[in-house]
């Protein structure tokens, strides 16, 4: 630390241009939101800075319109339903590949992680195509098996990093007192990667509802999830009822951060770098 | 698993062999696809207009996020630090609909960044923001921004700070200490979050069909076009264009990468 404490003697220009550049930052990134919130209370059906009038009439014009609820509803079910298909695979997924030898284990790593760098619009056409052929495509599962499938590898990147930290000679120690591999998977091991699985949760859970190119083609006029319902309402339309709708998404962002802080309370990220020389990989 | 990826990009490959003739797929095999594709010089802009959108947006996100990532190192109070992290890291909870939108308000010609370009007698008249490069650039760069940050920020918490002393001590001002010593030991943080920027960006969707305005018709938009036309063998080809493309550009990254920690 005696790095800091010197720095700190010197009159630190470079540090005032850095502070003012994190603070212009900081507004690069919260501008987008804020201007959408700012907007949704704007009175006139086009964007106009600074609003002339304030008014409400475009929460009151959103709560009317029935096609979002509907949309939401059906998002939440889909990103609750796939997260949790997506986690109990994954969870197994990621115990097999840390806990077992499996033959070529890097091929399989590599193919369950490969869709995060797979273009997300080629593995929607690909599975659009794909549950064409199948004749697959009006049913509910080829859209659960999409987001599964889009949201598994995060899952299994976490947990399978953070059972990486594990240590092993805990269960042994629940198996020699008597428990069955059950109960000390319930009891031993799950407590100690609650973290990452809540984290990884949150994750799939964010990144589901967030799905528009894999999704775009599976779903019809009248079962639109929500992103794409917006999507396709701002292609029409620009008027600022989807203001009011993303202000109660940015809203429901605020709860996740806000749950995301309390599960980090007084614990160590899990995805920051051990200190040099604590590596136990 | 693995065959629920492995299946749906076989029936995309075959269909890439199809063709498309007079409103309907001929399902015989022919590269008369592909060898439209390679030589139409409107498929070639296509992917030249891909390429360059994805190499400025990497970029950008570099050249904002390093100095932001260094901030986040640098803070030396914990509650600061957690709340810029925060703050870095919010943006990726909310859709990225609602992300782009609120760039198409904040860029529009009414918006709030003309509005301030003309009070302070920047501007004449309002500029044109968005439905461009431009538009799709700054918005694509916020999106990405936490993914190139916390890569950078990751390899800074790694470095030993007795080589910063020791360089210190040796007599190097702080410029040429960050110059020698502390740049090129996070370089593979840099190039981590590169990798992640320039691939996102070749497959970014949603942000070039709302604020690209028709004019920036990348690799992406090209592929949901042809879909919703039912041309499908374009839009497979298409498609095979971009995974390669993917994949090269992540293999060449990952070269760099293992480059960059030999140093």
């Amino acid at each position: 630390m005696a790095v800091v404490n010197r720095s700190r003697e010197i009159p630190p220009l470079r540090y005032v241009a850095l502070g003012v550049f994190t603070v212009a930052a900081s507004l690069f990134i919260i501008a987008p939101l804020a201007v959408v919130v700012l907007n949704s209370f704007n009175n006139v059906a086009y964007n106009v800075f600074p609003p002339e009038e304030l008014s409400t009439r475009w929460y009151v014009n959103l709560f009317s319109q029935d096609v979002f609820y509907a949309a939401a509803g059906r998002s939440i079910v889909l990103a609750a339903l796939s997260t949790g298909i997506a986690l109990v695979i994954g969870i197994m997924a990621a115990y097999a590949l840390v806990r077992y030898k499996l033959p070529a284990p890097d091929l399989i790593k590599a193919s369950l992680l490969s869709p995060i760098v797979l273009p997300k619009i080629v593995l929607g056409v690909a599975l659009f195509m794909f549950f064409v052929r199948i004749r697959m495509l009006d049913n509910y599962s080829s859209l659960l098996v999409t987001h599964v499938l889009v949201i598994l590898p995060f899952v299994i990147a976490m947990v399978s990093a953070s059972l990486a930290n594990f240590d092993w000679t805990l269960q042994e120690a629940a198996m020699d007192l008597g428990a069955g591999p059950i109960r000390t998977f319930i009891r031993v091991i799950l407590p100690q990667i609650s973290l990452s699985v809540g984290i990884s949760a949150v994750f799939a859970f964010i990144t589901s509802f967030d799905q528009v190119e894999t999704t775009i083609f599976m779903v019809r006029t009248g079962s639109n999830t929500l992103p794409v319902e917006m999507f396709l309402y701002l292609q029409k339309w620009q008027d600022p009822t989807i203001a009011a709708l993303s202000t109660l998404l940015i809203l429901f962002a605020i709860a996740l951060v806000m749950l995301i802080s309390l599960m980090l309370r007084g614990r160590r990220l899990p995805f920051l770098p051990q200190r040099p020389g604590e590596d136990t990989q | 698993m693995t065959y629920a990826f492995a299946a749906p990009l076989i029936t995309f490959f075959e269909y890439s062999f199809y063709r498309f003739r007079r409103g309907r797929l001929e399902q015989v095999f022919t590269l008369d696809t592909y060898s439209r594709f390679l030589f139409d010089s409107y498929y070639h802009v296509v992917i030249y207009d891909t390429l360059r959108m994805a190499t400025i947006v990497t970029l950008l996100s570099l050249a904002i996020g390093y100095p932001l990532a260094y901030a986040l190192y640098r803070i030396n109070r914990p509650a600061i630090q957690r709340w810029l992290a925060l703050l870095i890291f919010s943006p990726i909870l909310v859709s990225v609909v609602v992300r782009s939108y609120g760039w198409i308000v904040l860029l529009s010609d009414q918006g709030p960044v003309n509005w301030l370009l003309l009070r302070f007698g920047v501007l004449a008249e309002p500029a044109t923001l968005v439905f461009n490069l431009f538009g799709v650039v700054i918005s694509l760069t916020h999106v990405f921004l936490p993914f190139v940050v916390f890569p950078i920020f990751s390899s800074l918490t790694r470095l030993d700070p007795a080589l910063k002393e020791a360089a210190e001590d040796l007599g190097a001002n702080w410029w040429t200490t960050f110059r020698r010593v502390t740049f090129p030991l996070s370089l593979p943080g840099v190039v981590a979050g590169a990798q992640i920027a320039f691939t996102l960006a070749l497959g970014a969707f949603v942000t070039p069909a709302m604020l690209g305005g028709g004019r920036v018709l990348v690799l992406p938009l090209q592929v949901y076009n042809a879909t919703t036309d039912i041309n499908w063998p374009v839009a497979a080809v298409g498609g095979m264009a971009l995974l390669v493309i993917s994949m090269v550009a992540v293999a060449a990254f990952n070269r760099l990468l293992k480059y960059s920690e030999a140093r």
